[in-house]
């Protein structure tokens, strides 16, 4: 635990040309993608003690299937995201929640965005002024 | 429509700007929360209206001098009541449809206890009716009865839950069971429709409004 599995965690760019700031907050690039940013927010608006079958959390993120295992696979490879195959009355299911490291990483991701934005008020940095 | 993935990467996997990223958790939060999350409030709220509407149609058809049909009020009653019963059983099941956890086994037994509940009473008091329970008495079983089966399950919930105000409104409604009976027909209705139908509209404005104010302080 600790080290991002996927890399060094990337500095965020609040616009296109944000000014270099002493010591950025740096956002967890396992979650900060727009689709496995909505995966985590998803898995993390369930309880700490529930999971989701892959057709619910398909449905409810109006994803493809083959779209959300690329996604699924990348936050399990970080340790973010447990994926469980199971047997309910012998039909197979496959079973996501995410993991008590992945709920604290995604506490984290959002303190690191919210301090980002309180230090960089100005996130579109005019040059004309 | 889709829109196609960008060269080899994956769809979506393009990193957003801080704004946009807290935009996505604040608005996919909040959709998502309300797809799988159950609200209470929303079942509370469809039983207020079931039990005042209904109930206050069963007063208004009573006796002779009743301002709508006799075969109009019960009619009313027992539409909206069974109306209120599927629906919230269709939203419990589409709030969990594929959801797992201890939390979820508790809520979805506990939502099971209401409908197995109503319908044993159901049979109960159908069953003494055709034994020869007849006139006001077959009206004042049904209204202490269900009023006292609401009571307790409210009890159960809030045992449930550790909700002290549900239990609270478990208490209410089980001694306005009592007093529905000591009222007597009509009066009984009207204990229904504004005692019952209250006790369900409190917690309705309750756990809609006043919890989630005070839980986002």
């Amino acid at each position: 635990m600790g080290a991002s599995p996927a890399g060094a965690p990337v500095t965020a760019s609040t616009g296109d040309s944000a000014p270099e700031r002493d010591s950025p907050p740096e956002l967890d690039p396992v979650i900060h993608a727009q689709a496995r940013l909505r995966v985590t927010v998803a898995l993390a608006a369930l309880g700490p003690d529930e999971r989701v079958t892959f057709p619910r959390l398909r449905q409810l993120l109006e994803m493809t299937a083959g779209n959300l295992s690329i996604h699924l696979r990348k936050l399990e490879d970080a340790g973010y995201v447990e994926i469980v195959k199971t047997h309910q009355r012998r039909t197979p299911v496959t079973f996501v929640a995410l993991t008590p490291d992945g709920r604290s990483a995604f506490d984290r991701y959002v303190a690191a965005l919210q301090s980002l934005i309180g230090t960089a008020p100005s996130h579109a940095p005019r040059n004309d002024g | 429509m889709d829109d196609g993935p960008e060269g080899d990467a994956p769809e979506g996997d393009a990193p957003l700007s801080a704004i946009g990223s807290l935009a996505v958790i604040q608005a996919e939060g909040r959709r998502v929360g309300r797809l799988v999350r159950f609200n209470p409030a929303i079942v509370n709220a469809m039983w207020a209206v079931a039990w005042f509407v209904g109930f206050g149609c069963a007063f208004l058809a009573y006796g002779p001098d009743r301002l709508i049909p006799g075969w109009l009020g019960p009619a009313v009653a027992a539409a909206l009541l069974v109306a209120a019963e599927v629906a919230s059983f269709a939203y419990g099941m589409r709030v969990g449809s594929g959801i797992a956890g201890p939390s979820r086994t508790s809520a979805a037994m506990y939502g099971w206890s209401w409908t197995l509940g109503y319908v044993c009473l159901t049979v109960l008091n159908v069953a003494l009716t055709h034994r020869g329970l007849s006139g006001p008495d077959v009206t004042l079983l049904w209204s202490g009865s269900s009023l006292l089966l609401a009571g307790v399950l409210h009890l159960t919930g809030g045992t449930l839950f550790r909700d002290p105000a549900l239990y609270a409104v478990g208490v209410w409604t089980m001694v306005c069971a009592a007093v529905a009976v000591v009222a007597g027909v009509p009066g009984n209705f009207l204990v229904l429709a504004f005692a019952g139908g209250g006790g369900f509209a409190a917690l309705a404005v309750y756990t809609g409004w006043v919890r989630p104010r005070r839980a986002r302080r």
